[in-house]
């Protein structure tokens, strides 16, 4: 049919009644016409209506042809059916009500898991053209480069240990491939801002002039950066979020006019972004990003090719695929390290469409998880195709009777679809409604470290994906029913009564499906459990310092007021002094960086190997370090106040040290140092920690005197502080000493050791709960069929057991009698689940810690949860059988 | 319905003696058209004149025939059928295949 007859039939459809009247006016002018015509021959009046009607034929008739004709015939009957579903299903409340809910968990938890994924993952992002937009990064191969330095935190956090953000001087020359439209740099630049309020620390990023141009962002109010304003030494310009000037400025409208103390500089308001405006940056990280500021790269980095320190987002030009992209810049990065040998050899540019770079790191978690849902919608279609085969058995007889009255099988198919899918649209419907609410518990629970988590919202592709899916389910699933129904042999089925069940068949497709379910939640358990597992693991861990009752807080002296060391170093030294005096603290400690926020990786030699540079983590720490963080010394002496500027310059180092770089031997004694700075000497040794949080690597430690690194690149940023009791309730008295000291002085990042390392396995968590959770609803499911299915036989052989009862078999001989019966398809299932479970746990294998997937432990636990489940569920319908009362049970027949 | 009192008429031929009266003369409504195919064949549409208009119906859906609702010389409303490019196509199409089916029918029963 052609799409003008599709018009033609719907605006017939839906202009019936029109239609209908006007073939009414029609008719009745030509039997008017006829009548007339006959009486003109000479007819009576009376005799000729007659006959011009008997001419004319049966006029019900013609009315219902040209229903046909228009197609309202097949519309009526398919109302008809959908009106006779639902009334059927409002006389089965219990039926319906179980189905509805059944498919309303399963497509309520796929719904949740895909709003996430689809907004964290597949919705575009918020520029122009977003497919042309590129994240890149520099990766390292064969090897390390010779002078490799970064402090760079990249887009995302990195996870690869060749990854690494990029040298500004390298950039310069990717820019310059065809390939790209525009290349624009960006890194992290927190500021304190001050003389609006109290001083505070903003989250903000320096980016270069053309930034907000590659992305196609305009501001709402004044302009982009001028290429002058990203020159080092400009004076200072700030492009503002819509948020700031809301929040802060009070949405003055002559913001321009504005400028603002930013590190103790003004900084010149240019622009305003606007309100939905949303970083690349901004995308991977919960807390709000204020302000943008011209990166401004000072000249040595600009020519240092070994500095590793930039984030970097381009465009590609129209038509350039990424493949394109890479492959020239695979011949830049070959040139480059031909000519620079020393800093480029190693080192290749890498890129990758910048919706997917954002989120490589959570792409493999919300894949599983998505996973799991989706076996969970399968559950529960299982579930509701065992329900609607009960009801169609409960319906044989009913079915017999029709198709002996002439209903045709093909009428009872469809009857049977249409209450299936009003069962399907019922459950699409309460699925969507639970969706929405278990997305919002969902996102309340999700690690704020998954990007774009904080847009998670349910639109259109949503419904979409849940609607497809409920149709599906009501098709494929309704169609066994439909099908087992349609086959009723009416003179079979009369003979026996209405509540008898004959179906062989359909026991059969019961079990099946039961094993099914079955296999479905071991898969499920299987995957819970290995995360259970590995969690547990995690927790155990030993961190090597004690975080409880420990509270960091980050300190950020501006360069302009605190330029010199020293200076930095007496700010430090009267905050512990003062802290100290505060009630319930038990010790102090400032450093550059705490455990588990950052550090300082760096090279040195040791004199007795000088050829090798040695890798390690290396702070600046006060003498009260140790203590504070319950650090234990193991030999020699720890750090002390004596160890100042002039002094012999010493260290500590943990046994990693001692191990990887001296196989063992006694460091005590002996001398490092980083390229020409001076020799330092190991005085003491403390134990190995996990700097990094619970699932890091133990790493080589150099705890340096705070007082005596004024010649290393390291700023002093972190106060910790011990404290009797809970460690919050100091947060405002060590902000106030900060104050006392420096008014115009930020705190930020507060935030007690145990909150770190709680987020620090946030996303663990949130997996592990999740697929537990996950678990648990299909275990739930498999119980309820099982229920049903051993009911089911249970009533089917009620005379059977009713005669042996009556014959002397014993209560226990009968339990165990139906009991086997379920036994055999519920090993079925576990074999099945066991397979399953073995094929797709490897998926699972990158998220686990310590435990392979293939951890025997694991599945014993699963199918022995799974089977004492199962038994306990099949126990009930089975004492049942076993209470038969032989003369109830007799009279049935 | 009153089966077997008579020949079954060809499925299509009443649609086809329609196409053929409206592909001459000027737009006409049912009773016109009942009147002319009448005239030619009295078979037809002796029985139930009724069912001209389904087939009306089924030929607007398939866009074979346009009504335009008018006035009668009496100015009474009517709805007048004409042929639609299509439709004349249509007929064209099936005045070629009956002339087929015919030729070969005519030989089968040469050679009978």
């Amino acid at each position: 049919m052609s799409l003008s007859q599709w018009r033609r039939r719907l605006a017939a459809i839906l202009g019936r009644d029109r239609a209908a009247s006007e073939l009414e006016e029609e008719m009745r002018l030509h039997l008017e016409l006829r009548t007339r015509q006959l009486r003109e021959q000479g007819l009576a009046p009376e005799e000729a209506g007659h006959a011009a009607r008997r001419r004319f034929g049966n006029e019900l008739a013609v009315h219902e042809a040209s229903a046909g004709v228009w197609g309202w015939t097949a519309w009526e009957r398919l109302l008809g059916d959908f009106r006779l579903a639902f009334r059927n299903l409002y006389k089965a409340p219990g039926f319906t009500a179980v189905a509805v809910a059944t498919l309303a968990v399963g497509l309520g938890m796929n719904v949740a898991v895909f709003s996430l994924v689809h907004a964290v993952m597949l919705r575009s992002l918020p520029y122009a053209a977003p497919e042309r937009l590129v994240s890149l990064w520099e990766e390292s191969f064969k090897g390390e480069p010779s002078q490799f330095t970064t402090s760079g935190r990249s887009l995302g956090g990195d996870t690869s240990a060749q990854r690494t953000t990029i040298s500004p001087a390298n950039l310069a020359d990717y820019a310059g491939s065809p390939a790209f439209a525009g290349l624009a740099s960006f890194d992290v630049a927190a500021k304190n801002l001050t003389g609006l309020g109290t001083p505070e620390r903003l989250q903000g990023e320096g980016v270069s002039a053309n930034f907000f141009d590659v992305l196609g962002v305009k501001p709402a109010v004044g302009r982009n950066f001028l290429p002058e304003e990203d020159r080092d030494g400009a004076a200072g310009a700030v492009i503002i979020t819509d948020q700031f000037w809301r929040n802060r400025l009070g949405s003055d409208t002559n913001v321009l006019a504005h400028s603002i103390m930013l590190d103790a500089q003004p900084y010149q308001i240019v622009g305003v972004l606007p309100p939905d405006f949303q970083s690349p940056y901004q995308l991977t990280i919960p807390d709000r990003v204020e302000i943008y500021v011209p990166a401004a790269y000072p000249r040595e980095l600009l020519t240092s090719r070994g500095d590793h320190e930039v984030n970097a987002v381009a465009r590609l030009r129209p038509g350039v695929s990424v493949r394109q992209a890479q492959a020239d810049l695979d011949v830049i990065s070959a040139s480059l390290g031909k000519q620079f040998q020393s800093t480029n050899r190693n080192i290749r540019a890498g890129i990758a469409p910048l919706r997917d770079d954002i989120v490589r790191n959570v792409r493999q978690s919300l894949w599983i998880l998505l996973g799991a849902s989706a076996l969970i919608v399968l559950i529960a279609c299982v579930n509701l195709a065992n329900l609607l085969l009960v009801r169609a058995t409960r319906r044989q007889h009913e079915s017999s009777v029709r198709m002996a009255l002439g209903g045709g099988r093909w009428s009872r198919v469809l009857q049977f679809l249409a209450e299936s899918l009003t069962l399907a649209g019922g459950g699409c419907v309460a699925g969507l409604g639970l969706g929405f609410l278990l997305m919002q518990l969902l996102v309340w629970l999700a690690p704020q470290n998954i990007p774009r988590i904080q847009n998670v919202t349910m639109d259109w592709p949503v419904f979409a994906a849940a609607a497809a899916v409920a149709l599906m389910t009501g098709l494929v699933f309704g169609m066994i029913p439909a099908w087992q129904s349609s086959q009723a042999k009416p003179a079979e089925a009369l003979k026996t009564s209405a509540r008898s069940t004959g179906a062989r068949a359909q026991a059969r497709w019961r079990s099946a499906l039961t094993a099914a379910e079955i296999a479905l939640s071991l898969i499920l358990l299987v995957g819970a459990g290995l995360l259970l597992r590995s969690f547990v693991r995690v927790m155990g861990v030993d961190l090597g310092f004690q975080p409880e009752r420990v509270l960091a807080v980050g300190v950020n002296l501006p360069e302009l007021r605190y330029h010199d060391a020293d200076r930095r170093l007496s700010f430090f030294e009267e905050l512990e002094r003062r802290v100290t005096a505060l009630p319930g603290v038990q010790a102090v400690t400032f450093a550059n960086r705490l455990p588990l926020r950052g550090g300082w990786g760096s090279g040195a030699y040791l004199e007795s190997s000088p050829d090798v540079m040695r890798d390690a983590d290396f702070q600046a720490v006060s003498p009260g370090y140790f203590e504070t963080l319950g650090i234990g010394l193991e030999r020699g002496r720890l750090l002390v106040h004596n160890d100042r500027k002039g002094q012999p310059h010493v260290a500590v180092v943990n046994q990693a040290f001692a191990r990887q770089f001296l196989s063992g031997a006694d460091p005590i004694g002996r001398r490092f140092r980083r390229s020409s700075q001076p020799w330092v000497t190991i005085v003491g040794v403390v134990n190995d920690i996990r700097r990094g949080g619970k699932t890091d690597d133990i790493n080589p430690q150099v705890y340096l005197a705070a007082a005596q690194t004024d010649l290393y690149p390291v700023r002093l940023a972190d106060l910790a502080v011990r404290t009797r009791s809970d460690p919050r309730q100091l947060v405002n008295a060590v902000q106030r000493q900060v104050w006392a000291i420096d008014k115009d002085q930020p705190v930020t990042n507060v935030r007690t050791l145990e909150e770190i390392i709680s987020r620090s396995v946030a996303e663990r968590r949130f997996e592990m709960v999740l697929l537990i959770a996950f678990a648990s609803v299909a275990v739930l499911l498999a119980m309820i069929g099982i229920f049903g299915v051993l009911s089911y036989i249970v009533n089917q052989r009620m005379g059977e057991l009713g005669i042996r009862v009556a014959l002397g078999a014993s209560p226990g001989r009968i339990v165990v009698m139906v009991l086997q019966q379920a036994g055999w398809w519920i090993i079925v299932g576990i074999g099945a689940g066991l397979a399953g479970a073995f094929t797709l746990a490897r998926y699972l294998e990158s998220l686990l810690f310590e435990i392979r997937h293939g951890d025997p432990w694991t599945y014993a636990a699963a199918v022995a949860l799974l089977l004492a489940v199962s038994l306990a569920a099949a126990l009930i319908p089975a004492r049942r059988g076993a209470k038969v009362d032989p003369m109830t049970a007799l009279r049935y027949e | 319905m009153m089966r077997g009192e008579r020949d079954e008429i060809p499925p299509g031929t009443l649609e086809m003696l329609i196409l053929t009266t409206l592909a001459t003369g000027p737009p006409r409504h049912g009773f016109e058209i009942a009147e002319s195919i009448l005239s030619v064949s009295e078979d037809v549409l002796q029985v139930e004149e009724g069912s001209l208009y389904p087939a009306l119906q089924r030929m607007l859906l398939k866009g074979w025939i346009q009504g335009d609702w008018g006035k009668t010389d009496e100015n009474r409303r009517a709805r007048f059928y004409r042929l639609t490019a299509e439709g004349r196509r249509q007929l064209d199409r099936e005045v070629d295949r009956y002339r087929r089916v015919a030729r070969a029918i005519a030989r089968v029963l040469a050679t009978a």
